[in-house]
């Protein structure tokens, strides 16, 4: 018995080192934007050093067209992008969950079938179009960004959300809470939310990356922070008009990008072996 | 002659498999038509999300209050909402988008010019991410070999996490600029010659497609393996080209087909950037276009029509998917 156990304890958990290297690598990037801007004898978004210059001990790397430091503006823009990427996945996920869940829960079925019918409408439209399209009508900025992936993208949690409420709605322990005469609202937050949330909150972190990514598009196209905030995709646009001649400028911002992107990657798939792992013990 | 008991069940089977394909092709109609309906009264709707008056927004602050009514009464927004809803409604069956409010053009005719090449890009990328995601999955699913699923997994999730358009950057800077083997810019529209100015983006959609096709077709090649079926190839002797595609990859298509179908939404999106990156003249081009001159009717003609063709899509996808594996039940 003594013998098995140790053996259980040595053993690596399915999915640790995806796990390990996510919040590594994620927790690296936060921790560089958080001393890199403050150490950094260069600002952010003040010209004034050669324009265009390549990387050396100086500034490491390089400069952009306009004479800034890359080094400092690329991990300036770590919590604009991150936090703007996780306030555009928040949003949605705790609209769609709740509406979803109401959906799923409530037995009229006429308001049933036409909000479902708005959201299988609105879950038609590529994605990236759909809020490009959005912009064009708020206008541009990251706030409009914020909201144009709010309206689009909480169609597409409450769907999981309604098909996993239906479900849960007819657990025992729903059954149980009810017959003790909880309250409905209750019973909605206490009992029924936390499940259906456990669904959505998974689907949350591998869109979390597409929104990251999403984010760092718009810019790129012209439709995210206004100049001279830095901002990876903002960076990205502005380098790739000189990037035969420079290549810098728009390389690392793009690589941030892709490390950001990756950590949550890894995140993602370490939390599903280990929630994998958890279901079939 | 009578019937024997075995063939009545056959026949009954048969009607009763008829019967069931009728009704899942009637009711994925009526889902689509729904569907479609919906996308339309979004796509008119999305205008009026739109902070103060479109029109006066559109043509600036100088325009005169003659200029704004005038344009107000030419896209009928003087009229009431169910009545604006009913022209666009009826317009789009007589294939009427509206007017562009500034190059004078017919949306129909926007889309008509530039939906080809977009089209054309997409095409090129399913082509070679089937091309590409076949091979990969079998290989990985046939291997035994541990290290091969888990750097099979590694690269695949890695990859989907990459910004394509930053890759479509890179790859210029060294396919275009360094190798010289790809154009920067500009485009030919004749059909062989044009493939010189389409690889490369349609290279980097892979990027994203061909991870996604690999994981699903390589998850239900690992089911089909597991099936008695398989056993019985390999025991019979099958010949290779055989026992791969009857034994291994037919069974294992149908989730794949009906994830590509989904998929060619996230293309359209994907296609976009690499039109705006490698100056394609494509559709997604014209909306970033109508997108910075607040080109209101174009942007919103582009949007149903692209919301149409994902409907249309997975309509296709869903029955291809069931014709291949029957024993798929939908929702």
């Amino acid at each position: 018995m003594s013998n098995a156990k140790t053996k259980k304890k040595r053993q690596v958990r399915e999915g640790s080192f995806g796990l390990y290297t996510g919040f590594g690598m994620m927790g690296l990037l936060i921790l560089a934007g958080l001393i890199f801007p403050l150490i950094s004898k260069y600002d952010p978004n003040q010209p004034g050093l050669v324009p265009m210059s390549p990387p050396d001990g100086k500034t490491f790397f390089g400069t952009d067209l306009l004479g800034r430091d890359v080094f400092t503006r690329v991990f300036d823009a770590v919590f604009i992008d991150l936090g703007t990427a996780l306030v555009g996945v928040a949003i949605p996920l705790t609209v769609g969950t709740i509406i979803g869940t109401l959906l799923g829960i409530s037995k009229n079925k006429r308001v049933n079938s036409l909000v479902g019918s708005i959201i299988d409408g609105i879950n038609a439209f590529p994605f990236l179009i759909f809020v490009i399209a959005l912009i064009a009508f708020i206008g541009p900025g990251l706030k409009s960004i914020i909201l144009a992936l709010s309206l689009v993208n909480w169609a597409r949690y409450a769907r999981i959300a309604r098909t996993r409420a239906v479900v849960v709605n007819q657990q025992g322990y729903v059954e149980a809470a009810r017959i003790l005469g909880f309250s409905k609202v209750r019973i909605l937050f206490k009992h029924i939310i936390p499940n259906v949330s456990s669904e959505t909150r998974a689907y949350a972190l591998s869109d979390f990356i597409i929104v990251i990514i999403a984010v760092a598009a718009l810019s790129f196209l012209g439709m995210g922070s206004p100049p001279p905030q830095a901002e990876w995709g903002a960076m990205i646009r502005d380098g790739a008009q000189i990037l035969t001649l420079a290549w810098w400028p728009t390389i690392f911002p793009g690589l941030a990008l892709c490390w950001a992107g990756v950590s949550v990657a890894f995140i993602a798939e370490g939390l599903q072996r280990r929630l994998r792992e958890v279901n079939t013990k | 002659m009578t019937q024997l008991p075995t063939d009545i069940k056959e026949a009954e089977t048969k009607d009763r498999n008829k019967l069931a394909l009728r009704r899942m092709f009637l009711g994925r109609i009526v889902r689509s038509l729904s569907v479609s309906f919906w996308v339309m009264v979004i796509a008119f709707l999305m205008i009026r999300l739109s902070p103060g008056d479109p029109v006066r927004i559109a043509l600036g602050a100088e325009a005169t209050e003659a200029a704004v009514t005038e344009m107000r009464h030419k896209l009928g927004l003087d009229t009431s909402i169910f009545s604006q809803f009913y022209h666009y409604f009826t317009g789009i069956f007589s294939g009427d988008l509206g007017m562009s409010f500034f190059s004078g053009l017919s949306v129909t005719n926007v889309v008509g010019t530039h939906l080809p090449v977009t089209l054309m890009i997409i095409g090129m990328s399913i082509l070679l991410g089937i091309i590409l995601a076949i091979p990969i999955a079998l290989f990985v699913a046939l291997s035994k070999n541990q290290i091969a699923t888990y750097l099979f997994r590694a690269f695949t999730s890695v990859s989907l996490a990459l910004p394509g358009f930053f890759l479509a950057l890179v790859g210029l800077l060294f396919f275009g600029t360094t190798l010289n083997w790809a154009p920067a810019a500009g485009y030919t529209g004749a059909f062989p010659g044009n493939l010189h100015f389409l690889w490369l983006p349609a290279v980097v959609n892979c990027g994203s497609l061909v991870p996604v096709l690999s994981r699903v077709l390589h998850s239900s090649l690992m089911d089909t393996l597991d099936e008695e079926f398989v056993e019985t190839g390999v025991i019979r002797g099958v010949r290779k080209i055989r026992f791969y595609w009857s034994y291994m990859l037919r069974p294992s298509l149908a989730p794949t087909v009906v994830l590509l179908s989904y998929m060619v939404g996230v293309m359209i999106g994907g296609t976009v950037i690499m039109e705006t990156i490698f100056s394609l003249p494509g559709i997604g081009r014209e909306l970033i276009t109508a997108v910075d001159s607040r080109d209101y009717p174009v942007v919103q003609g582009i949007v149903m029509i692209f919301g149409l063709i994902v409907v249309f899509f997975s309509f296709i996808g869903d029955l291809l998917g069931y014709l291949l594996d029957r024993r798929v039940t939908l929702s």
